[in-house]
């Protein structure tokens, strides 16, 4: 049996739900002057959790401990930061910080030894300053006591890391923990995401929670996106056998006059 | 001797004798009244014979009775009425009559007019020629004349064959223009981005499926059965009576064998589950005297060792993984596998080869590189962002594929059009030149221009012509062809001189 548990399951792809990114607020004059370095803004926190939200929870995420297959996380903050390299080697897999900036923060992944899978790097953008409609008038960066009243900002990406033809042993690991399913559907506000601009106005108000109906959506979304551009197609298509008729008229009629 | 009596009849058939009872048996009490119930629709001379112990059945066999006379008309007569009804199918606006019930509204719906369904007629593009559909076959000027008439005649395939007359091409069967319309649309529905699910898309395809080879042999094969001789008919005849009286036989040889077995060995179970030669029937008789040669020396001696093998082969192989995939599929949705068809042959992988854990974001599709800008250009108008999704999960990456895949079809039709109008602008700007130093020529020989009258009679001739006076005309006319044929003929005229109108004078005289 021990033998078996290192032999790779073919054909089988197996993913876990994650999601990594920040949640930020603006600090008060009071905590501002209670700090080391008193430039600093915005508390924020960074971490990788799982997709699904526990219930009643004022977090994005993190209903499950990931823990089961991640043995750890490391952010590497910017260099001004004192001891930039923060390992996490438990959950919850997350740094707290204060800042004034934006940066990019390097995020690695290690996994327990029984996936024998290698680390891998993602990154995540920082985002302190609460999101703004793209194109409009609005500054990118809403003056310090308006973004104090839109309260905290919220920056998270959905994704899902799959592992090919794992090994047996990490394979009854994985199973032994079940993702918490996402909810169905959308009870808060939604996360907003770039490439989902429409998304702004149901983000805002609360904690946002990632959910099944955000992907129906996204899916419906680039459905339409798509039968949109085949129609198009269709139309040039069209254009383009008129257009092949018309020069076919004049290629003729030049050799007539020729 | 006589023919039997009732009483012999009854005495065969160990009846007792109702009429007539023995000494010992008590008299019936009244016999009239018996054969007054006598049940309906068995012959008295029958019942006499059977009396009372006839069969339940026989009650059944009432004699049949005329069905009973429909009823027509006889609740209130149905007005009909002449008028004019809607044809929902007509593309132009005339109005028929039919005869209808009074009652019924007026402005319904024609019923019939669902029926007027068009079959999708395909166009392809230069470009989509060159890229998919050569054949060395056809030309390009053949397919188009072959879809104009599968157009023209309604995909009606045996006056399309009968009309097809193309000048220079070489003799086409029917089928041969079957397989070439057919193998055309699958490839255009095949490599077009489908604006539907997947399901639709095969439905398409397997409507336009078109097996030449086996369409000729059955032709063929129903052509040779209709040519048969008389002789050839009997000689199939008899073979077939030989092949059944083979097969009877063979039966009942096997009959006689088990039970010859049976006797002598004792053998009891087993035997008679081996199965007969049943399919014998739909193979050909050559085939079954080799099978019945085999029988006889295959037959086992050992009938034992005979039956499990056959019950092997009958029992069939178990399918644990259609079970298995019912039954998991929800597992599997929980826990977020997928599993893919492991091909056999796969030698055990090395590290090298395996595919490490990663982001599935990271393996979103992208457009290939020569057009990638313009692709997110042509999604950015519509609002989604290539390489970017809210939710990265399995089937919004098979999404985004086919959206990328549609967006690049859309970005290389743009392609192939701007080249086709350079082309067009290059054409016209030549032809212009050309035209204008023709201008020039007429101008000089110098003849006056047509007379109001004659512009009227010019435009009043024939549309056609006027159209193909415009069309030897300059780059200007060829761009005022949107306009009415009418404003066109106009201007052919007075605009331009000449040499046109000149022409019809001629034509005129």
């Amino acid at each position: 049996m021990a033998a078996n548990e290192r032999v790779r399951v073919r054909g089988l792809t197996i993913s876990r739900p994650i999601i990594y990114g920040n949640t930020a607020i603006v600090l008060t004059p009071k905590e501002r002057e209670a700090l080391s370095s008193p430039d600093h803004t915005h508390r924020w926190t960074v971490a990788v959790r799982s997709a699904a939200s526990a219930p009643d929870s004022d977090i994005v995420g993190g209903a499950d401990d990931l823990s089961y297959f991640i043995k750890r996380v490391t952010f590497k903050l910017h260099d001004t930061y004192p001891n930039p390299t923060r390992n996490v080697d438990k959950p919850p897999f997350e740094v707290s910080e204060t800042g004034w900036g934006e940066f990019e923060i390097q995020i690695r992944i290690t996994f327990v030894a029984e996936s024998g899978e290698k680390a891998f790097f993602t990154y995540h953008h920082l985002k302190l300053h609460p999101w703004t409609v793209v194109g409009s008038t609005e500054p990118d960066i809403p003056p310090i006591e308006a973004a104090m009243k839109m309260g905290p900002v919220h920056s998270w990406q959905y994704d899902e890391i799959v592992f090919n033809d794992p090994f047996q042993s990490f394979l009854n690991i994985l199973t032994a923990h079940p993702p918490t399913p996402l909810p169905k559907h959308t009870r808060r506000p939604v996360p907003f995401h770039t490439a989902n601009p429409a998304s702004l106005e149901a983000s805002k108000g609360g904690v946002p929670e990632f959910t099944q109906q955000m992907e129906r959506e996204e899916a419906e979304r680039l459905e339409t996106a798509r039968k949109k551009v085949v129609a198009e197609t269709d139309s040039w298509r069209q254009k383009l056998i008129e257009k092949e008729k018309e020069l076919e008229k004049l290629k003729k009629q030049l050799e007539a006059t020729a | 001797m006589a023919g039997a009596s009732a009483a012999d009849v009854r005495s065969i058939l160990s009846l007792p004798n109702p009429s007539t009872p023995g000494p010992s048996q008590p008299r019936k009490p009244s016999n009239a009244g018996e054969r007054a119930r006598k049940p309906e629709g068995i012959s008295r001379e029958l019942y006499s014979l059977i009396g009372p112990s006839a069969p339940s059945l026989a009650a059944q066999f009432v004699k049949p009775r005329l069905k009973q006379k429909p009823n027509f008309g006889s609740g209130g007569r149905v007005k009909w009425e002449w008028r004019p009804f809607k044809n929902g199918a007509r593309a132009d606006s005339m109005r028929l009559h039919h005869w209808a019930k009074t009652g019924t509204d007026p402005e319904a719906d024609y019923p019939f007019a669902k029926y007027n369904i068009q079959p999708i007629s395909f166009v392809y593009s230069q470009d989509e020629y060159t890229r998919l559909l050569e054949d060395q076959e056809w030309t390009k000027e053949e397919t188009d004349y072959l879809f104009e008439l599968v157009r023209e005649y309604d995909q009606r395939w045996h006056i399309v064959h009968d009309r097809y007359e193309y000048i220079g091409g070489s003799e086409r069967s029917l089928e041969d223009l079957k397989d070439r319309y057919f193998t055309v649309c699958r490839k255009l529905v095949k490599n077009r981005p489908w604006a539907g699910d997947e399901a639709s898309k095969s439905q398409l395809l397997s409507s336009l499926q078109f097996d030449k080879e086996r369409e000729i042999t059955r032709k063929r094969y129903i052509a040779s059965l209709e040519s048969r001789t008389p002789q050839q008919k009997a000689e199939e005849d008899a073979l077939y009576v030989e092949l059944k009286r083979l097969e009877q036989s063979e039966r009942r040889f096997k009959r006689e064998r088990d039970e010859l077995l049976r006797t002598l060995l004792g053998i009891e179970s087993g035997l008679s589950e081996l199965p007969l030669d049943e399919e014998g029937i739909a193979t050909g008789p050559p085939d079954t005297k080799r099978r019945k040669k085999g029988n006889h020396t295959a037959e086992p001696d050992t009938p034992i060792s005979a039956t499990p093998s056959s019950n092997v082969i009958s029992l069939g192989q178990p399918q644990p993984r259609k079970a298995q995939t019912a039954k998991s599929a929800a597992y599997d949705a929980l826990h977020f596998i997928y599993r893919t068809e492991v091909p056999p042959t796969t030698t055990s992988t090395t590290k090298a080869s395996h595919q490490a854990a990663y982001l599935r974001s990271y393996k979103l599709p992208q457009p290939k590189i020569t057009s990638a800008a313009k692709v997110a250009q042509v999604l950015g108008e519509i609002g989604i962002s290539h390489g970017r999704l809210v939710m990265p999960t399995r089937d919004n990456c098979v999404q985004l594929e086919s959206l990328l895949e549609a967006a690049t079809a859309l970005v290389e039709t743009k392609k192939v059009v701007d080249k086709v109008e350079q082309d067009i602008r290059v054409l016209k700007a030549r032809l212009g030149k050309r035209e204008s130093e023709g201008a020039e020529d007429s101008f000089g020989t110098g003849e006056a221009a047509p007379t109001p009258m004659d512009v009227d009679e010019v435009e009043a001739e024939a549309d056609g012509r006027a159209q193909s006076v415009v069309s030897t005309r300059s780059a200007r006319s060829v761009r005022s062809r949107k306009q009415s044929r009418r404003s066109m003929s106009i201007s052919s005229v007075d605009t331009s001189a000449a040499g046109a109108s000149r022409r019809q004078k001629r034509q005129r005289d």
